[in-house]
């Protein structure tokens, strides 16, 4: 503890050093929107200018008007700044291949400024890019590996160039993100370490100084497990500090070193002390769920006050030094409870509703006829003995159904009239069983026996009656490699109808633009891959109606396109 | 199944059974059958609640004569419930077999805080608050006046069931808290009210330790349950604890100036009563004249338990002439109270005995012996004729009148210390005086004494024979039950050394050493590295783990645990702490792993279980040993040592390793479950504490793990965590731990159960 004091009452430097994993696609640049020039920047010794784009970072030598380095922010792995008071002030950028590129900031008077700027304007890109460029290809990726069809088509259509790439994903992403984010988080939530802040530590460099390095992992952790800091820093920076004074100030206040007793500066932590506090208190007073835990109602009669051999003084005499051991330790436990809890924070929201739910129609303490059968479950739990008993079979999760009547018969539309309760049903179902039990056959007018079986041959499959109806199943007429084949143009004729379906109804230029693609898109298929096709089967003698029903349904497409396009020529005429 | 005990048809509501069981509940039966009381041990986790209902339950059913009643009584609210369902299980088996309706009644008994349905009352969060809203709505004379004035609120559950509740017996069946609590919503009658009532008639009772064990409240609930009952404690291993604190008395100067007020009170109300309703006043003191004849006719003829508080001379005579009336009673509990006030003025401690102390207020106030016997009983009407409302605003001068009580009764087993101060701040007055109880066997006495059989039992109670020498009773059977384990599921492990070779210890000379410290903080460290889920250590005492947490803080030892799991730690505050547990839960449950650094003798280490992954290890740092230096203790351990011959080592290690063994058998709760139990300390590893831990972890402590370093437990932790992680069948266990019915009735086995009972 002392060691900590003496240390911080010099100031201490920071070094940010910001560091991001392997991103992998370069997007295409669609435009350049120079967001900050900065000059007199120097590169293998020689001036220039360095240039942040919106999407890459560029320098060029002094005098001439082209790039001689350029790399996308989705190359770059990392920054990297050197140290304050080094006579070079520099910004090195480290590329997932594993080179760098060193810029040496060398207008005299600004060259802090300049080369801050630059890292602040790094530090907000960076992030943006590896996301973004990563996730989109990993999940196109992993679509087209977990789905052969999706697989085909894409052959199909893209690689033989019927639509473009950009085409195909635009409504398949939209598509599959809404699918994933209904089954599983599309990427898990990583947890925080709990041992993030020990990973901070505090370094000497020599001169009467501390270093603290951080990352932005570090300091996500930070934001993530500690709110208020995340609400003090939003409120501060850049406003009133910049970062690295809000850090200096964070490493140096009473929040963090909580084990030192208050010494009543004032520091702009103090707030999110108090506010941790109110939450522990909030924390505490809510209470536990699980009633085999808490031990406020372990005990059933306390003695009364004045009663039993261990009456322990209300702790009124506390040292200095106790107090802050039991500081460490309440500190420990909020921490821990705040690293659990951001861990299971994307998590809990949805389940967090379900219980205020559950809590509104019964856990309220007037009616709790309806008691929480978290501890009906925790009892059943504790008096198990899974060894004593025959397995029971896989656990289930009992249904638990508020009205079975809307259960058993769907949702029905509200003519009423038309609604049987399962009362009904009952009734019915005993009266066909009286109906039943007091059935008698009446022999005369029963058919022959050589009548009914001849009737139930002719009825059969292969019999007489069925031969009309049956069609040889396709499968036994058409050989196998048409019949993929078949299945292929099936799928992509699907495909390219479904993207010219989707642009009804044409409201905007946009969607214009893309039904008459489309069409052309599908004449084109027509052409290349439906002909042939029609071709071969024709050659090889097969009944040609095997694709009359990709005609019509091309020709329906056709149709609608030729009625759309005459009605807005009526209407521009 | 159904076993066959010894000519008793058994129904047991499982497919197997442990051999352990079987051997349980043959020695059980003997018991009941000598009518005696019993001593069993038996690990937790091999059903011995189970065995314990089916056996009894059976013995009711076959000798409805014999037994009438089973009490069984348990530890905490979440056992209580877990008794009643097992219970449940049973009866739910007997009709499945039978095929008759269960004509039995049993039910479970709480304080009107876990069972009051009225919407107001149940609101209010502390149970004394509970009780004393109640009270102001359901006291006679409240009730009276509610009769002439409407506007009086009275608690309409209770009316209700006060009109027709007892005409009509609760029908029969399994009644846990929510479900009396169904019942009284229900009907509209107050569940506890009707508990209590129903008790006197139903086949098992399960409640608190406290009904029976606390005069004060034993004589309004317990006291006309039949003479033929069996009496089971479970979890017993704490029980003269609990009758030693049920008897002492403690004041502080607070608690007197409250009493002061009591009195000026009273006073005032018997002023004000004399003007208007002096008949009242009257009847009373007639009636004491009468003395408590009722009440000795009723103990007399055994209809009664007895009440430590109200002794017999009390009965047998009329209250003494000097404080019968109203006002001179008032006038002596003041002459008292000033006694008392004069006694807390010194500036040295002062320990005496109760007849130097009748001696003192003889000489100094003309206090004398007989009155001050009278004092409770005397106090209690008073307060019923005066009609008190608050009967809890009212709690100081009872304590004080049940002190006068006791300590005008008992001339052995109490005594009596006056504090000026705390040791640790000696310049801040705080006088106390400790009135206190040395001697269990005086609030178990009317209970061996009214019961035919009392059952004591519980994981952890060895060594056997110290328990009916301290509670003065006679054993017919004792025994204790080892676990039958088809593989070593607990592994336990003396670790004495750190890597260092420094010796790790918590006695007192060396417990600050920096060396220990670090050492204890490396061992969980690296276990932290090893164990899966859940780890639970734990400490001596609160201030020890303090002191530790923040030099393991310091040192940085703590961030490094951090790297492997969450940390959480007990405190003192009990919602804080029970937060603290549920998110321990949590991260175990969700596969992060936590540790909780808890204490022991703690509410964690009593009341909590650590099943399968809450607690993969438990270790306990350092030998729980009582504080030695508190003066009760030592005039306890002078007590014991005069009258029952036990010496003061004897009593202190019997008591640190019963509390160790509590701790670190947390942690196993079944066969299917594993744990590792590591004892850090070299004491553990020298045969007087070793050989007080139970048999059943006794027996797995090899001699070639008792003085470990560091490093050699992990490598044996290893090692044990890689052969449990194992698939484990039931196929493993049948026949060696787990039987069938045919397995069970074979010659052999039959030779080998009877070898898992060792008699103490």
């Amino acid at each position: 503890m002392f060691n900590v004091d003496r240390r911080l009452k010099f100031p201490s430097a920071l070094i940010l050093c910001l560091h991001y994993p392997a991103c992998l696609l370069v997007m295409a640049a669609l435009s350049e929107e120079v967001l900050l020039v900065v000059k007199r920047v120097r590169q293998r010794k020689q001036d220039g200018t360095l240039y942040l784009m919106t999407e890459r970072i560029a320098w060029g030598p002094e005098g001439k008007d082209r790039f001689t380095v350029s790399h996308l922010y989705a190359d770059i792995r990392c920054q990297k700044i050197s140290p304050d008071g080094k006579s070079k002030i520099q910004l090195q950028l480290v590329l997932h291949t594993g080179e760098s590129t060193t810029f040496h900031f060398a207008n005299e008077s600004t060259a802090l400024k300049d080369r801050d700027a630059a890292k602040d304007l790094l530090q907000q890109l960076l992030p943006k890019f590896k996301k973004k460029a990563n996730k989109q290809l990993e999940e196109k990726n992993k679509m087209l590996q977990e789905d052969p069809v999706l697989f085909q088509l894409y052959k199909d259509l893209v690689v033989s160039q019927v639509i473009s790439a950009e085409e195909f994903w635009a409504s398949r992403l939209k598509l599959s993100s809404v699918e994933h984010s209904l089954s599983n988080n599309s990427k898990q939530e990583v947890g925080i370490s709990a041992a993030f802040l020990a990973d901070i530590r505090p370094q000497t460099d020599g001169c009467n100084g501390l270093k603290y390095n951080l990352t932005s992992d570090i300091i996500e952790s930070i934001f993530k497990t500690y709110p208020a800091v995340k609400q003090k820093y939003a409120e501060n920076v850049p406003h009133n500090l910049t970062e690295k004074e809000f850090w200096t100030r964070f490493f140096q206040s009473h929040y963090f070193h909580r084990d030192r007793i208050n010494t009543g500066q004032q520091d702009i932590f103090s707030e999110c002390a108090k506010q941790d506090e109110k939450g522990l208190k909030s924390m505490v007073v809510q209470g536990v769920k699980n009633p085999m835990v808490d031990l406020l109602s372990l005990e059933d009669k306390t003695l009364d006050e004045g009663y039993g051999s261990l009456t322990v003084g209300p702790n009124s005499s506390k040292t200095v030094k106790e107090n802050s051991n039991s500081a460490i330790i309440k500190r420990f436990n909020h921490h821990s409870a705040m690293v659990l809890a951001a861990g299971l924070r994307k998590v809990d929201a949805p389940s967090d509703q379900a219980s205020e739910t559950s809590s509104t129609d019964g856990n309220s303490r007037d009616s709790d006829f309806f008691q929480p059968p978290i501890k009906k479950v925790k009892l059943q739990e504790a008096i198990e003995y899974e060894d004593l008993q025959n397995g029971s079979g896989p656990k289930t999760i009992a249904l638990n159904l508020k009205k079975s009547d809307r259960y058993s018969h769907g949702p029905v539309p509200l003519q009423s009239h038309h609604y049987s309760t399962s009362q009904d049903i009952i009734n019915s179902v005993s009266c066909i069983q009286e109906e039943i039990s007091c059935y008698k056959p009446c022999l005369t007018r029963v058919m022959p026996s050589s009548a009914a079986s001849s009737a139930i041959t002719a009825l059969s499959p292969g019999g007489l009656l069925m031969q009309a109806g049956t069609q040889q199943a396709v499968s036994q007429l058409v050989p196998t490699d048409v019949q993929s084949e078949l299945k292929h143009l099936y799928t992509a004729a699907g495909e390219l109808l479904r993207h010219f379906w989707s642009c009804f109804p044409v409201n905007t230029p946009f969607l214009e633009e893309k039904v008459v693609k489309m069409r052309s898109n599908l004449e084109r298929f027509q052409s290349t891959k439906l002909r042939p096709f029609q071709e071969k089967i024709q050659r090889e003698y097969l009944s040609t109606n095997l694709t009359s029903h990709l005609d019509e349904m091309i020709q329906a497409a056709y149709n609608k396109f030729h009625a759309w396009q005459t009605r807005r020529m009526a209407r521009k005429t | 199944m159904k076993l066959n005990i010894e000519g008793l048809l058994v129904y047991f509501p499982y497919d197997y059974i442990y051999p352990e069981q079987y051997s349980y509940m043959l020695e059980l039966k003997r018991t009941l059958d000598a009518k005696g009381h019993g001593v069993l041990e038996m690990p937790s986790g091999t059903g011995k609640t189970i065995s314990l209902l089916s056996l009894i339950v059976a013995y009711q059913k076959a000798y409805p004569l014999e037994v009438t009643k089973l009490i069984y009584c348990s530890r905490t609210v979440p056992e209580i419930e877990k008794v009643v369902e097992e219970l449940r299980k049973l009866m739910e088996f007997y009709t499945k077999e039978t095929g008759e309706k269960n004509n039995f009644l049993a039910l479970a008994l709480s304080s009107r805080k876990n069972l009051c349905i009225h919407p107001e009352v149940s609101s209010l969060r502390f149970g004394k608050e509970v009780d004393g809203k109640c009270h102001s709505l359901t006291a006679s004379y409240i009730r009276a006046q509610h009769h002439s004035n409407p506007s009086q609120p009275v608690c309409r559950f209770y009316e209700e069931f006060d009109a027709v509740g007892r005409q009509v017996p609760i029908p029969s069946g399994i009644y846990n808290l929510d479900d009396l609590k169904d019942f009284g919503r229900k009907k509209g009658w107050c569940p506890y009210y009707l508990a209590r009532y129903s008790i006197l008639h139903a086949n098992i009772v399960v409640y608190s330790y406290h009904y029976l064990l606390d005069p004060k409240i034993a004589d309004l609930v317990s006291k006309e349950l039949a003479k033929k009952s069996v009496v089971v404690f479970d979890e017993a291993h704490n029980i003269d604890n609990v009758c030693i604190d049920s008897m002492s008395v403690n004041i502080t100067r607070r608690t007197l100036d409250r009493c002061q007020t009591n009195v000026d009170t009273l006073q005032n109300t018997i002023q004000r009563i004399k003007e208007t309703d002096a008949a009242k006043l009257r009847e009373e003191y007639r009636r004491l004249v009468e003395g408590l004849k009722e009440a000795n006719v009723a103990r007399e003829t055994d209809i009664y338990l007895s009440n430590p508080v109200l002794p017999d001379e009390v009965l047998q005579e009329a209250i003494p002439g000097s404080i019968r009336t109203a006002e001179h009673f008032v006038g002596f509990l003041k002459r008292f109270l000033e006694y008392l006030k004069a006694r807390l003025r010194i500036h040295h401690v002062v320990q005496e005995s109760s007849p130097q102390f009748l001696k003192d207020i003889y000489e100094k106030v003309c206090i004398d012996r007989k009155p001050l016997r009278f004092c409770a009983e005397r106090l209690r009407s008073l307060l019923r004729t005066l009609e008190i409302a608050d009967i809890a605003d009212f709690s100081p001068i009872t304590l004080i009148s049940h002190f006068a009580t006791l300590v005008s009764t008992y001339s052995k087993g109490f005594t009596i210390i006056i504090e000026p101060f705390e040791d640790k701040t000696p310049t801040i007055a705080n006088p106390v005086l400790h009135f206190s109880c040395m001697d269990p066997s005086i609030a178990i006495k009317p209970v061996f004494e009214r019961f035919q059989s009392v059952v004591i039992t519980s994981g952890t109670l060895s060594p056997l024979d110290i328990y009916p020498r301290i509670l003065d009773f006679r054993p017919v059977t004792m025994a204790s039950f080892t676990m039958t384990l088809a593989r070593t599921c607990l592994c336990p492990l003396i670790v004495g050394r750190g890597n260092d070779q420094v010796a790790m210890s918590s006695k007192f000379e060396t417990r600050e050493d920096f060396a220990v410290i670090r050492n204890y903080g490396n061992l969980l460290l690296e276990m932290s590295a090893i164990v899966p889920d859940g780890i639970v250590a734990f400490f001596t005492s609160y201030v020890y783990m303090e002191n530790i947490v923040a030099s393991w803080y310091e040192q940085g030892i703590l961030e490094n645990i951090q790297r492997n799991k969450l940390i959480f730690i007990e405190t003192p505050d009990a919602a804080e702490t029970s937060m603290a547990l549920e998110k321990y839960q949590e991260a175990c449950e969700n596969g992060r792993g936590a540790i909780l650094l808890s204490v022991a003798r703690g509410k964690v280490s009593e009341g909590i279980d650590f099943v399968h992954h809450f607690g993969r290890a438990v270790i306990m740092f350092g030998v729980p040993y009582v504080y030695t230096q508190s003066r009760i203790l030592k005039a306890r351990l002078e007590y014991l040592r005069d009258q029952f011959q036990i010496r003061e080592n004897d009593f202190l290690t019997f008591d640190a390793m019963r509390h160790a063994a509590q701790c670190v058998g947390r942690a196993i709760r079944g066969k299917t479950d594993y744990g590792l139990m590591i004892f850090a300390d070299k004491r553990y590893a020298r045969a007087d504490k070793r050989g007080k831990l139970p048999r059943w972890i006794q027996e797995h402590i090899s001699d070639g793990s008792l003085n470990l370093t560091i490093d050699e437990t992990v490598q044996l932790s290893k090692h044990f965590l890689r052969q449990m992680a194992q698939p484990f069948r039931r196929e493993d266990q049948l026949g060696l731990s787990l039987l069938t019915l045919e397995q069970l009735q074979s010659e052999e086995m039959l030779e080998k159960i009877s070898q898992i009972a060792q008699q103490a």
